[in-house]
């Protein structure tokens, strides 16, 4: 320790203007860092066996049973996500150990068959094994953390993490009786109750106003426009060619759907104040501010951080924590705001290291809710607009925010480190994922203009 | 000692006897620099010309018609685990490139000896890399063979390795004599069989590759001796700079340093000779300057260069052209000098975001400059061109 207290003595005098070596009053004197990140967590870890992300991509997100995909097979939107991951990594196919497809409404059966054809689609070969997962909206993120756990148990050392819905072909219903007993569990009959009502649950416990849900909604469209008009999502979504047929010709047309439909860039205050709501009189959850029910999917391939290196990959983001917490089902919405504090400190760090949020906009009520309870900045959240504006496909939500996230992430530059995708979840559960920041293996990306030309790392202001 | 035969064509060249020295007949000379090479006096580089608004370049991308600036060839970037502390470009290889960093700043854990490949259109590759049980404060590749380079780490020791040995058996020699850190190293170029080290145990170290122990020992400096460096015409001569404050130049063959400088007020932390005129000198100091300092004539120095904003760590001699000097400081820049113009400044260069700690001048590749810092990152750039991709 004597050794490493002389070198910082000596390096230190060569910053300070005093030319005696006795103690002088000089501006520049070594302190107890100071640096805004936890003391616990090491600035620099690279290690081989990291789970890292090396690319993430999506369809666009379009409205179920009118927008672009309303006549798509749901294996038509998984494949060209597939695809891409293998075509832009230039991988080998037969390396991918496992492919995990969150997926919510379909039947169980056929959406995982439906998932291995897609597979055979996108160019996989037959040795390639595919399995899905539902822990309802969730899925999406929870294949993706299936994944890394597997790879970090050693069972494979390159795997997809992808996440398909489309509400179209499965909207939400209940199938068959419900079980008499769910009278005498006030909880299990809470899990019934249908996600409106829970949202209003939300608004109603926990004092959210029309007006802040409005105001988040308009928000999400403006964030979402802004985001697709300057073209950020290109980087993310794949093109993908498909036919629409005309509902009332029953013409067939050709199109190739690359653009999320259901942004409204001119959404105001007094369009979504006309909206009536729907769940319950006199409420305040309408169509406006709730998440929109789509169709789409996005795929996320993960591998051992020595993997990618080997072969050159560059690295999008590192695979951190995962946490899913449980919660009172009839106010579901507030998953997040016990997940994200669970991810985090399981990750060693602190909310304030988290630079970048997305959280699942299931309503703009448990949204508000958690972002207030947590008390985090709205400029890091959805910043490129949320399930509001963009849409929710339950099971392909968690994969399509890990994307966006970490490529916002690598646009924002070593600035903006830690990432935190999260959700709420039907039945009373929450989600969320810390991510870190690809560090740079072959590109650098500096894409902020520096403000005032302090060249100090964020840890020194 | 025989020299063996010298790739440079032999000139005889004036004895200089002012210094009250007789030197020998020197074997080898730098090539006189091509003519047209010079940029001209009044010519600067702007600063920071290629610094880009990303919006712009957005809509730039959006808009493929409109009029690109001109394209620069794209000069990469490596980043190393630890942090950065010093590069050498080979002396055989135009794209060979060692890396000395040391984890924790160099204050405390282990340091890794990073061997790169540059390719002309791609990304740099590690070579070879050697991990040390301490930071790696520089390295200088061998004269005499190709595939040798030597480390100075921080726990005192001087480290030997060969390129072609496979890993297991390297480092091939670790020489342990100093009590202190190793600050730096430097090959003879002229003998191309000894080389010395600099310690901040106040001493110098002369060594040869074939002996295991030192050959000669210099001290008499009061404080850290940070760098020490042949003279690239006379081979038994070398100046040292130190924290003490004085700039020495030493004969091997006398028994004391021959001349001591007191160049700056406070601390010098590098100094390099001049690869054109064998009796000018620069030293690097604490103080923030820069001063070039002719040996005939050392009461006054001859030119003093200001502009750097926290101590300059190290300073190179160009290798091509007669009057430039490329400097790196804790201000995280590298500014590129020309000490014998009326506005010595020809370049800054600000892409680092920590201290700028270790500096190099290509010999094979004219204007090829290469810096690496506390930020952990390893740039490769040719002066004039921005080091950060386009």
């Amino acid at each position: 320790m004597e050794k490493a207290i002389n070198r910082q003595r000596v390096l230190l005098q060569h910053l300070s203007p005093s030319s005696s070596a006795a103690e002088d009053e000089s501006s520049l004197s070594a302190s107890v860092c100071v640096a805004g990140d936890s003391a616990a967590y090491q600035r620099t870890s690279v290690f081989g066996d990291d789970v890292v992300i090396v690319a993430a991509y999506r369809t666009a997100l379009c409205k179920s049973k009118r927008g672009g995909f309303k006549d798509t097979y749901p294996d038509d939107l998984l494949a060209p996500v597939l695809r891409a991951l293998l075509e832009k990594t230039n991988l080998n196919p037969n390396e991918v150990g496992d492919i995990v497809v969150g997926t919510v409404l379909a039947p169980g059966s056929q959406r995982a068959s439906e998932c291995r054809m897609a597979a055979f689609y996108a160019g996989f070969p037959e040795t390639v094994p595919v399995r899905t997962v539902n822990r309802q909206c969730s899925s999406g993120l929870q294949a993706v953390a299936d994944v890394a756990a597997a790879i970090k148990a050693g069972f494979y050392d390159i795997g997809i993490g992808a996440g398909l819905e489309s509400m179209t072909a499965n909207p939400m219903a209940w199938e068959g009786s419900i079980n008499p007993k769910v009278k005498e569990f006030v909880q299990a009959q809470d899990c019934l109750l249908p996600m409106g009502i829970t949202s209003e649950n939300v608004a109603h416990r926990f004092g959210v106003t029309r007006q802040e849900q409005d105001q988040a909604a308009v928000e999400s469209h403006k964030r979402a426009a802004a985001a697709t008009a300057t073209g950020k999502f290109k980087d993310e979504i794949i093109p993908v060619s498909t036919k629409i047929v005309d509902p009332k010709t029953g013409d067939e047309k050709l199109v190739t759907i690359s653009v999320d439909d259901g942004i409204r860039p001119n959404a105001t205050m007094s369009d979504l104040a006309k909206l009536k709501p729907v769940f319950k009189k006199n409420g305040t959850t309408t169509a406006g501010n709730s998440s929109q029910v789509s169709d789409g999917a996005g795929a996320v391939l993960l591998m051992k951080r020595s993997v990618a290196m080997r072969k050159g990959l560059p690295i999008l983001g590192v695979f951190r924590t995962f946490a899913a917490v449980g919660v009172d089902p009839a106010v579901m919405g507030i998953g997040p705001a016990v997940a994200i504090p669970a991810a985090v400190k399981s990750a060693g760090l602190e909310l304030d290291d988290i630079d970048l949020f997305e959280i699942n906009e299931a309503f703009a009520s448990q949204f508000v809710y958690c972002r207030k309870k947590l008390d985090l900045d709205p400029e890091k959240i959805n910043v490129n607009g949320g399930a509001m504006a963009i849409g929710h496909p339950l099971g392909a939500t968690g994969a399509r925010c890990v994307g966006t996230l970490l490529h916002e992430m690598k646009r924002r530059g070593k600035d903006c480190r830690f990432g935190v995708v999260s959700m709420c979840i039907g039945t009373g559960m929450g989600a969320a994922a810390v991510f870190e920041r690809g560090d740079c293996v072959d590109e650098l990306r500096n894409a902020r203009t520096a403000e005032n030309n302090n060249l100090l790392s964020k840890d020194a202001q | 000692m025989l020299v063996s035969d010298c790739c440079y064509p032999c000139k005889q060249t004036n004895i200089s006897t002012d210094l009250g020295l007789s030197f020998p007949q020197p074997v080898q000379e730098y090539p006189d620099p091509q003519p047209g090479s010079d940029l001209p006096s009044n010519q600067t580089i702007p600063i920071d010309n290629q610094k880009r608004d990303p919006k712009e370049k957005e809509s730039e991308a959006a808009n493929p018609n409109s009029p690109k600036p001109q394209k620069t060839k794209k000069m990469p970037v490596f980043k190393t685990p630890f942090n950065g502390y010093a590069v050498k470009f080979s002396p055989f290889y135009e794209s060979r490139l060692a890396v000395a960093t040391a984890q924790n700043f160099g204050i405390l854990g282990n340091g890794r000896l990073h061997v790169l490949e540059l390719s002309p259109a791609g990304p740099i590759s590690e070579f070879a890399s050697f991990d040390t049980a301490d930071g790696v404060y520089d390295v200088t590749w061998s004269e005499s063979h190709e595939s040798l380079l030597i480390a100075a780490v921080a726990d005192g020791s001087v480290k030997l390795y060969d390129l072609a040995l496979p890993p297991a058996s390297n480092p091939v020699r670790s020489l342990q004599e100093h009590s202190r850190e190793v600050h730096s190293l430097d090959f003879n170029p002229v003998r191309r069989d000894s080389f010395l080290s600099s310690s901040w145990d106040d001493t110098i170290k002369l060594w040869t590759l074939d002996r295991p122990t030192s050959v000669r020992t210099f001290k008499e400096h009061a404080y850290c001796v940070y760098s020490s460096v042949w003279n690239p015409r006379h081979a038994d001569v070398f100046a040292s700079a130190s924290g003490d404050c004085t700039i020495r130049v030493w004969d091997v063959r006398e028994p004391g340093s021959t001349m001591i400088l007191p160049a700056h007020e406070f601390e010098i932390l590098a100094c390099d000779w001049n690869k054109y005129d064998d009796c000018v000198l620069v030293s690097a100091s604490v103080d923030k300057s820069i001063k070039v300092w002719d040996v005939r004539n050392f009461r006054i120095p001859v030119s003093v260069l200001n502009g750097h904003s926290y101590a300059v760590r190290k300073v190179k001699f160009s290798p091509h052209r007669r009057g430039a000097i490329a400097s790196c400081s804790y201000d995280m820049t590298v500014c590129l000098w020309d000490y014998m113009v009326e506005d010595a400044l020809i370049g800054r260069y600000d892409h680092h975001t920590e201290f700028a700690v270790g500096v190099d001048m290509s010999v094979l590749v004219e204007g090829l400059l290469a810096s690496t810092g506390w930020d952990e990152l390893v740039y490769v750039w040719q002066h004039g061109t921005d080091p950060r991709a386009p």
